[in-house]
């Protein structure tokens, strides 16, 4: 019997269910295949050329396929142009879409299933609606949700609780804004201010580099400089001790404000501390956010004076302060007057109006030397222009500014007083010998043994000359002389013996009289260099010198005389200007004015290279 | 009859103009309003008398922030409700309103909040996803305001089944008139049953930019095919020809809806994610700024 094909064509039905299975055998040697109705073995799909390839026997249990189009088919997954087939090992062939299927049959014939692929997947309703499979909502919302979580939290916190030095610093991205110029070398160092987690910046925070107290500074300004710090960091004093502060200091004004301070405090972030005035992480109040920062935090006042200062006694019975709830209920002067010169002086804060005296040991009266008909004003116009005087004196011929022309030095005899009061005592080989100042023992010494005979003349001390009757008591010693009426030392000192020995009531003289107040003397309205504008002071207008026959008057005017300007409005004089407490008084340094915004700017806080070697211990 | 059909069209109506947009006469329009001028007012009056530059950190500003962080919070679970189906004062379409319009509000509230202070820190990454949140809700409102029209304007009559099954019997169709061609001609048919992108990408849809679609090139190829001398398959191409055309404008109906279903969808696909980045820097941060304050 001759090899023939049993073709079995199974055609998968559209609307599921079984198959539809149609078998022929076709008695030939030889069979087409291809897409075109003519084929033996009619394969329905594009793919498939219309005359694709030929199939033969090529010997028992063997068929051969070839390619009669120039396509390919494919056979255990490669594309061939032919193949030999054993019918035994049941191969398969692929034409597009369709499989052939081989198998042994009897008397050496072979059966083929031709089956059609079921690719055919109908598109859903739901292929209208829009999907993404990598970048899905559900996906892109968990990646997007945990990676934020990780990176801005979870690694983070974990810097923050578990790591003591680290090299990098996740927690950086925490920080709600730029530091200020002076403390912006520790702005990747979070955990320099914010010590503990979840605890409010605390004061021993900021004192680690700014303690003031003579035992911790040295260690402060150490701190600072082994923390990477630029500046020298200013050394802040507690405006009153702490405790105190903290019992004295009222709720703010205002429900809101009371409420605001209470929940605060509740919450552990309470309002006494450095950061409750000293903020950081802030631009400064309506500049633009994109401004640099100022030098220093930006301050915020949260109490004012008045808030304190007022009923202070019912809050803190211990105080002494008097209450000062505004301007025109500030107490008067009391100025700090020396009760006792000495090594050791004593002072004590006497009203002014009680016209207090004050033992600085000098015998000086100002009327003799402002006097402008007197003696004094004629000597002064006898030493002439060229010497600096001229006319009779005035105030800067004795009392001479500083270099910030604030204050005055203070003052030296031999500068101030010594064009007038000669200290000369001998001639050797044509110059004056002067007595040394300040020193009685030194004085003495350098007169030991001398006895000289008083030239003639008038007896009057000037530069140049010797006082006639300095040496001449008597024939007495030189020592006793210059100790003694019409002697150098006689006019100002209080000369008091014991026996032989002279003693000298000791000079201080006071440069402040309130130490809890600062007072410009270099403002032109207070008779500083300047225009002054309309209404402004000279020097006589406060102190009243040219009446005082004393050295021990307090020669400073009463605060009446600051209400003349301060308090007023330009319409009243043309001086005029606030009364603010910090125009003399500033919180930290209360005997200082608060220094100006911006002031001293950072640069002058620069480590300079004496502090350096400082801490370097040369 | 007349009465009745009145009646009807009286409902549909009703139910048209009654969105979530206009519910219940834009009540919470209304209230979002009053709470946003409520807040500017209290800023503007407050900001200058706080002590310190304003900031989330003041009074005002810790009030805000809890106000936008609840706010938040309860606006991400209309993910949730939207699951639970209810009706009556708390139906998912007076959620959807409130959703909304105090989802808006918080361009207000939470921008008070800030003070104005912005930077390259987590809390500015927060306030940024926020508005993303916000700006891709409010493309959400748009789409859902004018696109369901539109849809309904472009199918006409035909719904999206008969669009898929009219694709399907096209190709049955040119598959069966192909086959007796020879195989240039089949090469072209196989262009379009097999390359025929229905859908295509996520910005396919959207741009709805189909330039290089197969079919077309298919039908510009069986145009300059060569004529064949055997008549049956010069009938063959004609028709191909033909049903390749009829193709390519279902294709073009679909493909149109799928656009205007992609802009109705898209914008979710920046609000979810968006939402869940927001909750996650909300957290960072909320805790952050007590871990360092």
């Amino acid at each position: 019997m001759a090899q023939e094909f049993h073709l079995k064509l199974i055609t998968q039905r559209a609307g599921g269910g079984d198959p539809i299975v149609r078998e022929r055998t076709v008695e030939k040697p030889e069979l087409s295949i291809g897409r075109a109705s003519a084929n033996d073995i009619v394969l329905a799909d594009l793919s498939v050329d219309p005359t694709h390839a030929r199939m033969r026997f090529s010997g028992p249990g063997r068929i051969s396929i070839e390619s009669v189009s120039g396509l390919p088919f494919d056979l255990g997954g490669r594309q061939v142009q032919g193949a030999e087939l054993n019918v035994a090992s049941r191969p398969v062939v692929r034409f597009g879409a369709y499989t052939l299927a081989f198998e042994p049959a009897d008397d050496d014939s072979a059966g083929v299933t031709v089956v059609r692929d079921d690719d055919e997947h109908h598109a859903s309703p739901s292929v209208f609606s829009l999907q993404a499979k990598v970048f899905g909502r559900r996906n892109m919302a968990w990646v997007l949700g945990s990676g934020i979580f990780l990176l801005c939290l979870a690694f983070p916190m974990i810097f923050v609780l578990f790591m003591s030095n680290p090299k990098i610093h996740p927690d950086e991205q925490w920080s709600t804004g730029p530091l200020s110029k002076a403390h912006a070398f520790m702005a990747k160092d979070c955990k320099s201010c914010h010590t503990n987690a979840f605890v409010a910046v605390r004061d021993e925070a900021c004192l680690t580099c700014h303690a003031a107290a003579p035992d911790k500074a040295p260690m402060a300004l150490a701190t600072a400089k082994r923390l990477g710090s630029p500046f020298e960091p200013r050394l802040v004093a507690e405006h009153a001790p702490h405790a105190d502060l903290v019992k004295s200091t009222p709720l703010p004004p205002g429900l809101g404000a009371k409420v605001n301070v209470l929940v605060q405090r509740a919450f552990n972030h309470p309002t006494d501390r450095c950061a409750s005035c000293h903020i950081e992480h802030t631009p400064a109040k309506g500049g633009p956010p994109s401004a640099p920062l100022s030098d220093k935090p930006k301050l915020v006042v949260v109490q004012d004076c008045e808030s304190c200062h007022s009923e202070l006694k019912m809050r803190l019975p211990k105080t002494g302060l008097i209450d000062t709830p505004d301007w025109s209920k500030h107490p008067g002067f009391r100025p700090l007057v020396m009760t006792e010169p000495g090594s050791a002086p004593k002072f004590q804060r006497v009203a002014l109006d009680t016209a207090p005296q004050e033992r600085n040991g000098l015998n000086f009266p100002h009327r003799l030397h402002l006097d402008p008909l007197g003696g004094v004003a004629r000597q002064a116009i006898g030493l002439g222009k060229a010497a600096g005087y001229g006319a009779a004196l005035e105030c800067a011929s004795c009392h001479r500014r500083d270099a910030t022309g604030k204050t005055f030095l203070p003052i030296e005899m031999e500068r101030d007083c010594g064009d007038c009061h000669s200290l000369a005592f001998a001639r050797v080989g044509g110059e004056l010998r002067n007595l040394p100042h300040g020193d009685v023992n030194k004085v003495i010494a350098t007169l030991a043994g001398r006895s000289v005979a008083a030239p003639a003349g008038t007896d009057r001390a000037r530069p140049g000359t010797i006082r006639p009757s300095a040496f001449a008591a008597s024939g007495a010693g030189a020592y006793r002389a210059t100790f003694s009426r019409g002697g150098a030392c006689y006019d100002c000192h209080t000369v008091t013996w014991a026996g032989d020995t002279v003693q000298l009531a000791p000079v201080s003289l006071a440069s402040r009289y309130l130490p809890r107040g600062a007072f410009d003397h270099g403002v032109p309205e207070h008779g500083g260099p300047g225009e002054s504008k309309k209404g402004g002071f000279e020097c006589a207008d406060c102190h009243r010198a040219q009446t005082s026959d004393k050295s021990g008057d307090v020669l400073i005017p009463d605060l009446a005389k600051c209400g003349a300007c301060h308090g007023k409005t330009t319409a009243q004089i043309a001086a005029a200007d606030d009364a603010d407490c910090t125009t003399c008084h500033s919180f930290h340094k209360p005997g200082q004015a608060t220094p100006k915004p911006g002031h001293p700017p950072l640069e002058t806080l620069r480590w300079t290279e004496a502090l350096a070697r400082r801490a370097a211990g040369a | 009859m007349t009465q009745v059909g009145g009646h009807h069209t009286e409902r549909v109506r009703q139910r048209t103009h009654e969105g979530f947009l206009r519910h219940k006469g834009f009540r919470w329009a209304q209230i979002a309003s009053l709470i946003c001028l409520v807040a500017v007012a209290i800023y503007f009056f407050v900001a200058a008398r706080l002590a310190e530059p304003p900031n989330g950190g003041s009074w005002l500003g810790y009030i805000l922030g809890v106000v936008s962080a609840g706010l938040i919070v309860w606006l991400a679970c209309l993910g949730v409700r939207k699951r639970v189906i209810t009706a009556g004062h708390y139906s998912l379409k007076a959620w959807v309103s409130a959703h909304v319009y105090l989802g808006l509000s918080l361009i207000v509230l939470a921008t008070l909040h800030t003070g104005f202070q912005f930077g390259w820190n987590v809390h500015t990454l927060a306030y940024s996803l926020m508005m993303l949140v916000i700006a891709s809700g409010a493309l959400g409102i748009w789409a859902y305001a004018t696109l369901p029209q539109r849809l309904h304007g472009n199918r006409g009559e035909t719904t999206r089944k008969q669009m898929l099954e009219a694709l399907e019997s096209l190709d049955k169709q040119l598959h069966d008139l192909a086959l007796p061609l020879d195989r240039a001609g089949a090469q072209v048919v196989r262009l379009s049953l097999e390359e025929t992108e229905l859908g295509g990408s996520f910005w396919r849809r959207l741009t709805g930019a189909y330039g290089n679609c197969a079919t077309s090139r298919a039908l510009r190829q069986v145009k300059a095919l060569p004529a064949p001398a055997d008549p049956r398959q010069a009938d063959a191409l004609e028709k191909i020809e033909t049903v390749l055309q009829q193709k390519a404008d279902v294709l073009g109906l679909a493909r149109r809806q799928m656009q205007i279903t992609a802009l109705l969808e898209g914008w979710l696909f920046v609000h979810i994610p968006a939402t869940f980045a927001l909750l996650a820097a909300l957290t960072a941060h909320i805790v952050s700024v007590f871990t360092y304050w």
